[in-house]
């Protein structure tokens, strides 16, 4: 089993050798190892440190009819090329695909400048992108897939490079993923690995909550998967993220009539060091506070 | 009429358009639009002579002389003038993709060129003939977006692209030369690996010449007049952002000569 990030370059190489389309580019976070490089070097280019320049280049590109996968850092991505993403992937809608590792407080003892808990705020902003935050590998190598073979601007959130290894059927778009049935009327929601696994911790001890694991989160997405949460009273979402912008607060404003609760990353900006688990726990992102929602 | 004839005829045409738009309810951008309408006039005529040739104005306030152009060329079909800045129509203050001929949407300063940049790699990448012509002003290279993707550009030896820099001198709030002055830019863009050369930007035969992608990536500094073509606004910082009446636009259009 290997990291989401490290799934992303496989499946995109292995998709690229049968897709002339597909240009892999990266802004100097590829690491100085790169499969697609090393398999296809003509349709592998490195633009340095020039986030929004690759952006726009992308677009460019998607224009000609290309299919371009750019990755950088998340809060890169969206915050120092936010304007790009808005009018390149939004406003003129050009199919390039951002695969951005680092949401979230996965960069952990890297500290802010390489944290970022509001880049899904940015991109559900952001009429026409879909979506995604997969967990693991299986569910990243069909995120990947499911954007190359698609015909729209995409923004994928990943975590670092830890493995995830909880097995679970992967959450395909206007799917939900049930990791626990639900046994009562309260659901937890999961969006991305670490919320996956106080998910996953949470219902171990009180099996009576519903597990239901989104991947696909961009509001058109969402509201596919809305029957499938239908009568369920209270849902309680949880996510590595601000509450504005998050996931929960466009549930909330989708289903007037059911409860949302919202469990996230709250308003510090975690500046000690410390691992993704210990920096979740100094936001008070834990299994206890997932079980005090409900 | 010969292709010269007919490419002065065309930008005289344009300039009326403009002043056309410049009449309209909401104004325009009239003197840069008509500092660059000539580069435009060059650009679209080397482009329909090299298929897959983009010409992409990335100073997007000048999108009065981008639709009177491409009308001119017959690329826009309807006259935008009298549609311009109107509730239900695409010619909007800033190009919009939505209108016929229009790739990218600019007006937001440096996009436009790093846009280019990326159109005239996909020529690279697909094996296709063609490239960019990126129209950028002289006030825009205060962006440091453009000196980034120039940066990629040479980096990369990204080929068939020209930067045309419309050198009128002037931006929102004055003179180039006393918000940000541009220090030995020939020498700059040279840097960068670009072949430079400076041309009189009201010139259509020489740009025409000049701007020509080749394998190298080219760099057109073309020095111009804002407000070009009406007298009684050349060279004036405040035809920056021009709305006029009717009646003074009937006398500047009829001032205007081919």
């Amino acid at each position: 089993m290997i990291s989401a990030r490290e799934a992303y370059r496989a499946e995109l190489t292995e998709l690229a050798a049968a897709d002339p389309r597909i240009v892999c580019l990266e802004a100097d976070l590829g690491g100085a190892s790169h499969p697609f490089r090393d398999s296809i070097p003509d349709r592998f280019l490195n633009l340095g440190i020039a986030e929004a320049s690759a952006v726009d280049i992308a677009v460019g590109l998607a224009s000609a009819g290309l299919r371009p996968f750019v990755s950088t850092f998340a809060t890169f991505a969206t915050f120092r090329a936010a304007e790009s993403v808005k009018l390149g992937l939004g406003y003129l809608g050009a199919p390039v695909v951002l695969v951005c590792p680092y949401g979230g407080v996965s960069g952990a003892w890297f500290g802010p400048t390489h944290h970022c808990l509001e880049d899904l705020a940015v991109v559900q902003s952001l009429p026409g992108l879909r979506i995604a935050v997969p967990a693991g590998e299986a569910e990243t190598r069909e995120v990947i897939r499911t954007a190359a073979t698609g015909d729209r601007p995409c923004y994928v959130r990943l975590a670092r490079n830890d493995v995830f290894d909880i097995p679970f059927t992967p959450a395909g778009r206007g799917e939900v993923s049930w990791l626990n049935p639900l046994g009562g009327d309260t659901c937890l929601v999961s969006i991305g690995e670490k919320p996956t696994e106080l998910c996953a911790a949470a219902t171990k001890q009180r099996p009576e909550l519903g597990h239901a694991h989104l991947c696909w989160v961009d509001a058109e997405s969402l509201a596919e998967v809305l029957p499938q949460l239908t009568g369920v009273r209270r849902l309680v979402v949880v996510e590595e993220h601000r509450a504005a912008g998050s996931v929960a607060a466009t549930l909330a404003l989708m289903l007037p009539l059911q409860e949302v609760r919202g469990v996230n990353a709250g308003t510090d900006w975690p500046s000690e060091g410390g691992s993704h688990d210990e920096t979740l726990a100094a936001l008070g992102l834990t299994v206890s506070a997932v079980l005090q929602a409900v | 009429m010969n292709e010269t004839d007919l490419l002065h005829d065309q930008a005289a045409q344009a300039r009326r358009l403009v002043v056309d738009m410049a009449a309209s309810e909401v104004g325009c951008h009239l003197g840069g639009s008509l500092s660059v309408l000539d580069i435009l006039v060059a650009a679209y005529a080397v482009a329909r002579s090299r298929p897959g040739t983009e010409v992409v104005l990335s100073k997007g306030h000048a999108a009065a002389a981008l639709y009177a152009v491409l009308h001119v060329n017959g690329v826009i079909a309807e006259n935008p003038a009298p549609l311009y800045g109107r509730a239900g129509s695409p010619y909007t203050g800033h190009p919009s993709p939505k209108v016929p001929g229009v790739r990218f949407p600019t007006g937001s300063l440096g996009h436009g060129l790093a846009y280019a940049v990326g159109w005239a790699l996909s020529r690279r990448l697909l094996g296709q003939p063609g490239g960019a012509i990126a129209v950028v002003g002289d006030g825009e290279l205060q962006e440091g977006l453009v000196w980034e993707a120039l940066q990629v550009a040479q980096a990369k030896r990204i080929g068939g692209l020209t930067v045309v820099v419309d050198c009128n001198g002037g931006q929102n709030d004055g003179y180039v030369a006393d918000i940000s002055p541009l220090t030995d830019l020939p020498a700059r863009l040279a840097a960068f690996g670009f072949e430079v050369s400076e041309v009189d930007g009201h010139d259509i035969e020489k740009l025409m010449m000049a701007i020509v992608p080749g394998d190298q990536p080219k760099a057109v500094l073309a020095t111009t007049v804002k407000g070009k073509g009406v007298p009684a606004t050349e060279g004036k910082a405040a035809s920056h952002y021009v709305k006029v009446s009717p009646a003074r636009a009937k006398q500047w259009k009829a001032a205007i000569q081919s």
